[in-house]
């Protein structure tokens, strides 16, 4: 280790950031652009018999107007299940669907064109929820899906009849958890550029994922793919909203192919809301088996999703759901139905902790609450239960590295746990919960055979590096990551590294930011690019010191012959020498993850499998007022098994920003449709938690060294978020006894709760 | 560029003459710090062909105090009166005003503009796409009241926090317009109709409120799931002062009805303070008439605010004299 | 754009005279964004409800999205950009840089301007007293634990 690593550093992005200078995909320049506005369906579901666009058209200052009908192709981000148009053609499936776009001279004209267009529309029967979808008589949304089940998964593993037959105790319960959304700060945007001398399309976009809508784009728009370019600027957050291509990337490439020129497309809130792709409302029920000591030995869950209109991530979600009840606990005996229905709701997708929040919700609560009947603490059950690594789940997950027990210690001892619990008084509780997340996927859902990251390196004259990456920053600090890598295995300064990040003609393909992969995988490919050409260094540094390569340190900037003090040289002198022998120096590195961590050989037994696990632990602090059922979050105590803090600063920054997520799903994030008109897309109705609503959150990290991570680190920014909501239903029936089944526990949720709660405890105390 | 809002010219008075005057012409429309105006404007709820900044009128920002109470114009900033010390002699008053919106808003926010807030529901306060999906609504461009479809009048619930806790300092509100000045108890000021929630007619305004000398205790709660930004669930003022017969409630309750309620509360604190404020709580649950104007559900806003107010009204009967 | 009234406006922006022909409907942030290229003022929602958008008129925090532009004839108008001086960041800047009060970035420049009026008000602010502050002011990537740090930090700074 030279120093690069291991130690706080501010984003190497940061100062653009806080200056303003930094442009996100709204604040382009845009003067010579047209706008570009949606129009949205009004029903939830139905037959378009016409859209009549005539007067839209004639509308001075409008340009163009596209409806489904410039489009016949579908897209979506799995390959087997595309089955979305950019507009809808012939049938309308949610509320706010779009159905045809203008591009006019200015904002005004474009809104009234909007008005303009006619749509003759035949109302169908909606669906809202799986239990009206899954109705003998329901409307069918999509063609070849009976019972309009997306997908069902059943799988099991070990006996779990024996399983339950060993257990001294055996629960279950049934848990409701509301649909929640992204909310990222930055509402959606794109500005599409078409030359039609050319035939080249330039798209900007928000996205997390460039080259799926690269992909997309060339799909929908029937074009080559090496016609179309696609640049990410900044991006003001993602957390999943933006892991698949989305209609208006596609709209905005459309109209601005139609005008043969530039559209900027920015979307409302409301629209954004629309847009959705954020986790679904999921039914489960779960059932343990527990011996007297508190062991796991059979589980049963059935998980239930209301995956809105279209595919999107669908499957993917109701498969990593029932994979993630593995990779945590020694489970030998796991049974796992999931079931994904579609309804006439904005689709669902994927959102941090994408699959496994909401059961790991079911699971840490219900085995809390075992724990209690059986008369076990909290902290022993789930000592119980722990894993050994290296091993393999059940069902063929890879697990490396394991640091959910010193996590335990850790959130143990800060919180006081020993000596606080119980003794906090009146409507104050503690609760623990655990929880952990894949760092990224081992198989990429657009599987090609190629590595899953590439990084490029620049040496040249100017002794400068430039490091070429397609991994997309998001805030998360990937780009800082990459320098850092690169820094560290050169043992040079950060300021002689530049990153150049998501310009599809210059940075190598990167499936992009999700399930937490680029820390993993752009990590190491940067590890092995800044290797090459530490190596071509190293080499040209032998020559001139007439030693072999294999004697040659570097250090700060310097290569030395190891063991001695005499000759020095600087790495100005050994560049200007490599450069001699071949010129401008370019070499890459690359990541491909090994056969053995790509899961179990079940249908669909990739989804979940990847080369390393993070785990966390964490202690919730509430007092609850009895009279109104307003929660309070005191204090929070957070322990994450992130393998190896690359960047300290940025890591903590994770775990606080996932808790305080969590602490939202927890508490008052909901979505909320009157037949299927979204009523919280504005961040005054969708509420998620302020600064007065912030606890102080007490980080520890845990470094447990994964063997393949670099430098051993492993993913940070989505363990710790399923951990809260559990830990917080596990407080709050410390603090008043009462155990509920539903997120987000609202006021109104809870009040209701704690007064059916205690009608039922006079009855008892009445038969007693 | 934002979706753009309807065209409107201007007019920015320096005083109340011109204002009146500007006030005078069809279509115009008052506004202050515009935190209310101006969202609503842009969601296209409104259409007025002139809009009239009455921020320009040093006149409305005078807040005087004296023996016969405080006299606060209509224009002064919530940010302003919150660090009036005179104020703070009226407690509910000031935890109301620290209570709305963010501290950005309260900036500008101006009392007046606060207390002819815009009553709020889920069917209203949304996009133009919204509304039009849902056939708009009985209050603006549309028939039905989706809230309640068999009724005929708009169930918007005042969202206001300053209000109630002005009411229950009995204070009067003083507005001029054509006809000229007009004077009368806040209370009096409302009407239980989310269209037409306030007694303003057309070209007149609100100038002052007027306070009577500080006499009861008072505190403001409020029901609300995050502890800023958000409008009311629910609120409640209480005010407690010692009477020959002992310690009489006022009770004023905001975000359940289209206007600021005035709950009464017609015997002093007796022997059994138990059962006196079960009492309290009830006549609060049975006064209020929380509607579906927002997500969270009705019967909780009920009960929650009867309970704050019952926890407000022991506390304050605790610390009284 | 409609054929609504229009007005010139004189003002002044990050230091520089400013006289513009407005529209009377046209939002501050617009004009900001779109006329003057000051893109650090960012739009996060449909009217005022995230904070993204404030800037300082007159040395107070304001919501731009919220404020019409002809309404600020004559004001003093400060933004992101006009924080740091010859290209050495504010001490707030600095601190959210350091201390990672800044993830995606794009509440930041709101933040910043809502501490900064803050900061000129009270320069010794308690954690209650930041809290309050930005109460206005929405962040989803930090769970604002850093941003109170990078307050108190520059606060800290601005005193030593």
């Amino acid at each position: 280790m030279t120093g690069a690593i291991g130690k706080p550093v501010p984003l190497v992005d940061g100062v653009e950031k806080v200056t303003g200078r930094a442009r996100y995909t709204a604040d382009l320049d845009s003067r010579d652009a047209l706008v570009g506005r949606i129009l949205r369906a009004p029903v939830s579901h139905g037959w378009i018999l016409a859209v009549d666009t005539a007067r839209a058209e004639a509308l001075p200052g409008v340009i163009a107007v596209v409806t489904g009908q410039d489009c016949d192709m579908t897209f979506g981000v799995i390959p087997i299940a595309m089955n979305e148009y950019p507009m809808a053609r012939d049938r309308i499936r949610y509320r706010g669907e779009p159905v045809a776009a203008v591009a006019a001279l200015d904002a005004a004209t474009a809104a009234q064109a909007l008005e303009l267009i006619e749509v003759e529309i035949e109302e169908l029967p909606a669906c809202y929820t799986p239990a009206q979808s899954r109705a003998p008589d329901a409307t069918q949304l999509h063609d070849k899906k009976p019972g309009n089940l997306e997908r069902e998964v059943h799988h099991t593993f070990g006996s779990v009849a024996e399983g339950f037959a060993e257990a001294d105790l055996v629960c279950e319960e049934m848990f409701d958890c509301a649909e929640v959304n992204h909310a990222q700060m930055e509402p959606h945007a794109a500005l599409a550029e078409y030359d039609p001398e050319e035939e080249r399309l330039t798209l900007h976009s928000v996205t997390q994922v460039p080259f799926y809508v690269h992909l997309m784009l060339a799909r929908c728009l029937g074009m080559d793919t090496s016609r179309v370019r696609v640049v990410k600027p900044f991006v003001g957050g993602g957390f999943g909203a933006r892991t698949e291509t989305l209609n208006f990337e596609i709209i905005t490439a459309l109209l601005a192919r139609k005008v043969g020129g530039k559209v900027m497309m920015r979307l409302s809130r409301e629209e954004s809301f629309v847009t959705h792709r954020g986790r679904p409302a999921t039914q489960v029920k779960l059932k343990l088996g527990l011996t007297k000591t508190g062991r796991i030995t059979a589980v049963n869950c059935e998980v239930v999703m209301s995956g809105g209109a279209y595919a999107g991530y669908g499957l993917v979600t109701i498969l990593y759901a029932g994979a993630l009840l593995h990779g945590i606990y020694e489970i030998a005996n796991v049974q796992y139905d999931g079931y994904r229905v579609y309804t006439n709701h904005p689709p669902c997708g994927a959102m941090r902790g994408h699959g496994t929040v909401d059961v790991r919700h079911a699971f840490e609560c219900l085995l809390d609450r075992m724990a209690r009947q059986l008369g076990l603490d909290p902290f022993a059950v789930r000592r119980a239960n722990l894993l050994t690594a290296p091993m393999f789940t059940p069902n063929g997950l890879m697990v490396n590295s394991y640091g959910l027990d010193e996590c335990l210690d850790k959130v143990e001892a800060a919180s006081g746990w020993a000596t606080r619990k119980g003794s906090l008084g009146p409507g104050r509780g503690l609760g623990l919960a655990c929880s952990h997340y894949v760092s990224g996927a081992a198989k990429p859902v657009h599987w090609t055979g190629e590595p899953h990251a590439v990084v490029s390196m620049k040496l040249d004259f100017d002794g400068s590096v430039t490091v070429l990456t397609g991994a997309s920053d998001i805030g998360q600090g990937s780009t800082t990551i990459v320098a850092l890598a690169a820094a560290e295995v050169m043992s040079i300064d950060l300021g002689r590294i530049r990153v150049v990040t998501n310009d599809s003609v210059i940075t190598p393909k990167d499936n992009g930011s999700y399930s937490s992969r680029v820390t993993f995988m752009v990590g190491n490919a940067a590890i092995g690019a800044a290797r090459a050409m530490r190596a071509k260094l190293v080499a040209a540094a032998a020559k001139k010191l007439e030693v072999e390569p294999d004697e040659v340190e570097c250090e700060g900037e310097t290569f030395f012959v190891r063991g001695s003090s005499q000759s020095v040289l600087p790495f100005q002198d050994v560049a200007i020498a490599a450069l001699a022998e071949e010129g401008t120096i370019t070499v890459k590195g690359t990541f491909s993850t090994p056969v053995e961590a790509q899961g179990g050989k079940q249908r669909g037994g990739a989804v979940g499998s990847t080369m390393g696990f993070s785990y966390g632990a964490q202690v919730v602090e509430v007092s609850v007022d009895e009279a109104t059922g307003q929660i309070d979050i005191e204090r929070v105590w957070v322990a994450l098994d992130c393998g190896f803090a690359i960047n300290p600063l940025a890591v903590e920054g994770q775990i606080e920003g996932s808790v305080w997520m969590g602490m939202g799903q927890g508490l008052c994030e909901e979505t909320h449709y009157i037949d299927g008109l979204p009523a919280h897309a504005n961040l005054t109705d969708y509420r998620f938690p302020t600064i007065a609503d912030a606890p102080p959150i007490d980080v520890h990290i845990v470094e447990s060294i994964d063997p393949l991570g670099p430098f051993g680190a492993k993913e940070a920014g989505e363990g710790a978020l399923s951990g809260f909501p559990p830990a917080l239903v596990n407080a709050v029936a410390d603090a008043m006894g009462v155990d509920v089944n539903f997120l987000p526990v609202t006021p109104d949720r809870l009040l209701e709760a704690m007064i059916k709660f205690a009608r039922t405890q006079r009855r008892k105390e009445t038969m007693t | 560029m934002s979706e753009a809002m309807a065209p409107f010219r201007l007019i920015r008075p320096a005083s109340l003459d011109e204002a009146m005057a500007a006030l005078a012409v069809e279509g115009a429309q008052p506004c202050s710090g515009g935190t209310d105006l101006l969202v609503r404007l842009r969601k296209g709820l409104l259409e007025p062909a002139a809009l009239v900044d009455l921020t320009g009128i040093a006149a409305l920002r005078d807040v005087v105090c004296d023996e016969s109470g405080m006299w606060v114009g209509a224009g002064a900033t919530l940010a302003t009166l919150a660090r009036n010390p005179d104020l703070a002699a009226y407690p509910a008053v000031i935890q109301a005003i620290d209570s709305v919106a963010g501290p950005t808003h309260r900036e500008v926010a101006t009392l007046g503009g606060n207390l002819c807030q815009d009553p709020r529901c889920v069917y209203l306060n949304q996009s133009h796409w919204w509304r039009k999906s849902n056939q708009f609504c009985l209050k603006y461009r549309g028939d039905t009241c989706h809230v309640a479809p068999k009724g005929n009048r708009c169930r918007a619930a005042f969202s206001g926090d300053v209000a109630p806790a002005l009411m229950v300092h009995r204070a009067q509100i003083e507005l001029a317009g054509p006809a000229g000045a007009r004077q009368m108890p806040l209370a009096e000021f409302y009407n239980e109709d989310g269209a037409a929630h306030t007694a303003l007619q057309p070209g007149e305004i609100v100038v002052a409120v007027h306070l009577p000398p500080p006499g009861p205790v008072s505190e403001y709660g409020k029901v609300r799931v995050r502890g800023s930004v958000d409008y009311p669930l629910a609120g409640v003022a209480v005010a407690c002062e010692p009477t020959p017969d002992g310690l009489r409630f006022t009770l004023a309750v905001t975000g359940t009805n289209s206007k600021p309620l005035l709950v009464d509360i017609p015997d002093p604190l007796g022997e059994d303070a138990d059962a006196f404020f079960a009492a309290l709580v009830k006549t609060v649950q049975k006064a209020v008439s929380p509607q579906r104007t927002t997500t969270i559900a009705p019967h909780y806003r009920r009960l929650s605010v009867a309970a704050l107010a019952g926890r407000i009204a022991r506390r304050l009967a605790a610390d009284a004299p | 754009m409609g054929q609504g009234m229009k007005r010139v406006v004189s003002l002044k922006i990050n230091g520089r005279e400013v006289e513009e022909v407005v529209p009377d409907n046209l939002l501050l942030v617009d004009f900001l964004r779109d006329r003057q290229g000051l893109t650090g003022t960012k739009t996060g929602c449909d009217g005022g409800e995230c904070g993204a958008c404030t800037v300082l008129v007159n040395g107070r925090a304001r919501l731009s999205c919220i404020t019409l532009a002809a309404s600020c004839d004559g004001s003093d108008i400060e933004t992101i950009e006009g924080q740091a001086a010859r290209g050495r960041l504010s001490a707030l800047q600095r601190a959210f840089h350091q201390h990672l009060g800044a993830q995606c970035g794009f509440c930041t420049p709101g933040m910043i301007m809502a501490s900064e009026a803050l900061l000129r008000q009270n320069p010794s602010p308690d954690e209650a007293a930041i809290r309050t502050a930005l109460g206005g002011n929405l962040c989803r990537c930090t769970g604002y634990v850093k941003i109170i740090k990078s307050v108190q930090a520059a606060a800290a700074e601005a005193r030593s």
